[in-house]
């Protein structure tokens, strides 16, 4: 059976995030995800219509305003959050360096082209700002030019409706004296949505295996161009 | 134990398919792997879905709450409870991925609860209920509540037309919105006939794998067990099958018969393992659900559990978080069995113990230590009389015996039947984002990159 290994799985020490919340537990070692089998063909399967994404306003990294709905619109989009301090070996910078393998091959693929689109959001607006996450975003966002948008919010107030929505839970750990720290604990999950702005799938680090989410990427392209109407359907 | 006799004789001149059992899906090691926040130390709370009798206390179902921490001044004492204002048989409970609410069932009214226990888990709030499980999908008995990302997949074990066993699956959203529904299969598949019986769910991520397993429907769980196993033709309508499907199509590829009615559904989970193991109620034997050397999924009864021929009823099952041990409850004897599962093609029991006069679920902390049992099957099929005890048990586990530590009289303190258990911790060292440090302030992880 094909065997597919994250590239972090080496480093599968977890330090803060992708576990959360309680004091009792012991998280140990992460484990890095498997795969242990060959992925569905694109287009034999359905993804499941999860839930719409509500509009909201935020910031990009050029400090902007930008309408959440027109970056989860439009375009496959696959969304998920970070924050740009994040050392987990298996939360933020995991996540980002699958999306960027899985950038280069959409980049491959002539089907995609300009179909397809990711968005990160941060978790901390307190301190990442559109300079700090225009910054951050530089090692992602290259030549040939691909949509990635780093994204924030202008205040915490701003960002928790957003986190809400998408059922993205996060935490700020405290230190001995009962003071929040910096360090964020949150559970990674990534968010592929259509065209139309329905969220299809989630993937938190077990099912963050990048064949899958590749050929769900392509299923939802095969779906857009079934609903899509046809020439002769326009001139009726 | 006029029941009992009963229902041996029923099994020795009916057919296999004699009497089925609920139980199921209870502990920390049998939580849907792969959501977060998974306790592996010391559970602070035991959280018990229990089903409401009537002239007992106020008569509802409810979330009854204990503290479990040794080092707690209320340990092994109930410290919260909530009712929810009526009896629709409270079965069983699963944590949502980020673990922070509990969807609870229940099996007659087919309600849906849904609990904070992620804010306050010394106190947890209802703050939601479904009830459009029936109007969506036309199943009924929601039973299993398995956590995939961003969503809840319910094992369901009846339908609201016949009330028989051929029911589905159903998805809804963290936010408690219908998504989907998936029938049971109950054409052939590689020359295996479907019965569209459904019960445990179990998903391995790693292999795109979700096994089902089959039961019974509501007009046999809800029936009178005395009367029931007097119906010969009632009795042939338990489950005998298994299904394998594929999780992300959510397509049934693969049917198994296993008669007798397989219940719980474990996955070993250590890397390199590729089997799951169940039990069957009926017919009292462990069955192996295994990949061979060619790669298929085959299932096969690998041992027997207490004497079949007695029929001590199997229940439910625990898994050892390294996959090499199994506790399984047998309902009619009051026994708890531990089977070393080292082999998992040959699982021997290596310990024993009567445990109450009915034992049903049985839930262990992930590192073992800990054991934990409540008495309650079902309401209409709960022993009579004295054999009616209705408690939770708390045991020390050091690997050669099980020590009391604590018990609840659930009959006592006017709860009610107690049924399925979860755990959870209390969380401390945290705050929300709100609070976090001007931006100042140092970084604590320091800069990713």
């Amino acid at each position: 059976m094909p065997r597919w290994r994250g590239a972090a799985g080496a480093a599968a020490i977890v330090s803060c995030a992708a576990l959360s919340s309680f004091a009792t537990e012991d998280p140990g070692k992460a484990a890095a995800p498997r795969m242990e089998f060959v992925p569905l063909a694109p287009g034999s399967y359905t993804l499941q219509k999860i839930q719409h994404v509500a509009d909201a306003v935020l910031l990009d990294s050029t400090g902007h305003s930008v309408r959440l709905a027109a970056l989860t619109q439009g375009k496959i989009t696959l969304l998920t959050f970070f924050y740009t301090y994040c050392a987990d070996p298996l939360g933020c910078p995991f996540a980002h360096t699958t999306l960027a393998a899985l950038r280069d091959r959409v980049r491959r693929d002539p089907t995609l082209t300009g179909r397809v689109r990711f968005v990160s959001v941060s978790l901390d607006p307190t301190h990442d700002t559109p300079d700090a996450i225009a910054a951050y975003a530089g090692e992602f966002t290259g030549d040939p030019p691909f949509e990635w948008r780093f994204l924030t919010a202008r205040s915490v107030p701003q960002l928790l409706p957003v986190l809400a929505d998408f059922g993205q839970d996060v935490s700020v750990d405290v230190d001995e004296g009962g003071r929040a720290t910096r360090t964020l604990h949150h559970m990674l999950k990534m968010f592929l949505i259509d065209a139309r702005g329905e969220v299809r799938e989630i993937y938190t680090l077990a099912y963050i295996q990048p064949p899958v989410i590749f050929n769900d990427i392509k299923t939802l392209a095969l779906e857009a161009g079934r609903q899509a109407p046809s020439a002769a359907d326009n001139r009726r | 134990m006029r029941i009992v006799h009963r229902l041996i004789l029923c099994i020795g001149v009916a057919t296999a398919f004699s009497v089925g059992t609920l139980a199921a899906y209870a502990d920390e090691t049998c939580n849907s792997p792969y959501m977060s926040g998974l306790i592996k130390g010391q559970e602070d709370f035991v959280h018990v879905w229990t089903l409401g009798v009537q002239g007992m206390g106020d008569g509802s179902d409810k979330l009854v709450t204990i503290a479990a921490n040794p080092t707690s001044k209320s340990y092994g004492k109930v410290i919260d409870k909530i009712s929810v204002g009526g009896r629709g048989e409270a079965h069983h409970m699963g944590f949502t991925d980020d673990r922070k609410y509990l969807w609870a069932g229940g099996l007659d009214d087919s309600k849906i609860y849904v609990f904070d226990v992620g804010t306050n888990p010394s106190h947890p709030k209802l703050v939601k209920t479904i009830v459009d499980l029936p109007v969506k999908t036309g199943y009924a008995g929601p039973h299993t509540f398995y956590a995939l990302p961003g969503r809840m997949l319910i094992g369901n074990l009846s339908n609201t037309a016949s009330k028989d066993g051929v029911t589905g699956m159903s998805v809804y959203n963290n936010k408690g919105d219908f998504i989907a529904k998936y029938p049971m299969p109950t054409g052939d598949i590689r020359q295996v006939k479907g019965d569209g019986y459904g019960y445990d769910i179990a998903v391995n991520p790693a292999k795109n794998a979700l096994l089902t397993s089959s039961f019974a429907g509501s007009n046999n769980y809800m029936r009178d067990l005395g009367e029931l196993i007097k119906d010969p033709e009632a009795m042939k309508h338990f489950g005998n099958t298994m299904v394998m499907w594929n999780l992300k199509s959510m397509q049934p590829e693969q049917i198994f018969a296993v008669p007798g009615a397989p219940l719980e559904i474990r996955w070993a989970l250590p890397e390199g393992q590729n089997w799951a193991i169940t039990a069957t109620a009926l017919t009292s034997q462990l069955w192996l659900v295994k990949r061979d050397a060619g790669g298929a999924w085959v299932a096969k009864d690998v041992a027997a559990i207490g004497d079949p021929a007695k029929t001590p009823l199997p229940v439910d099952i625990s898994i050892t978080a390294d996959a090499k041990g199994l506790w399984v409850n047998t309902f009619m004897d009051g026994t708890t069995h531990y089977f070393d599962l080292t082999d998992p093609e040959h699982p021997r029991q290596t310990y024993s113990k009567h445990t109450g006069s009915q034992v049903n679920m049985v839930s262990q902390s992930w590192d073992g230590r800990r054991v934990y049992i409540t008495s309650s099957l079902l309401s209409k099929w709960d022993k009579q009389g004295k054999d009616n005890e209705q408690f939770l048990r708390a045991f020390q586990w050091d690997g050669h015996d099980l020590t009391p530590a604590f018990e609840i009289d659930f009959s006592k303190e006017q709860l009610g039947r107690p049924h399925h258990m979860k755990f959870t911790a209390s969380p401390q060292r945290l705050a929300s984002l709100t609070d976090a440090p001007a931006a100042d302030a140092p970084a604590a992880a320091g800069p990713a990159r």
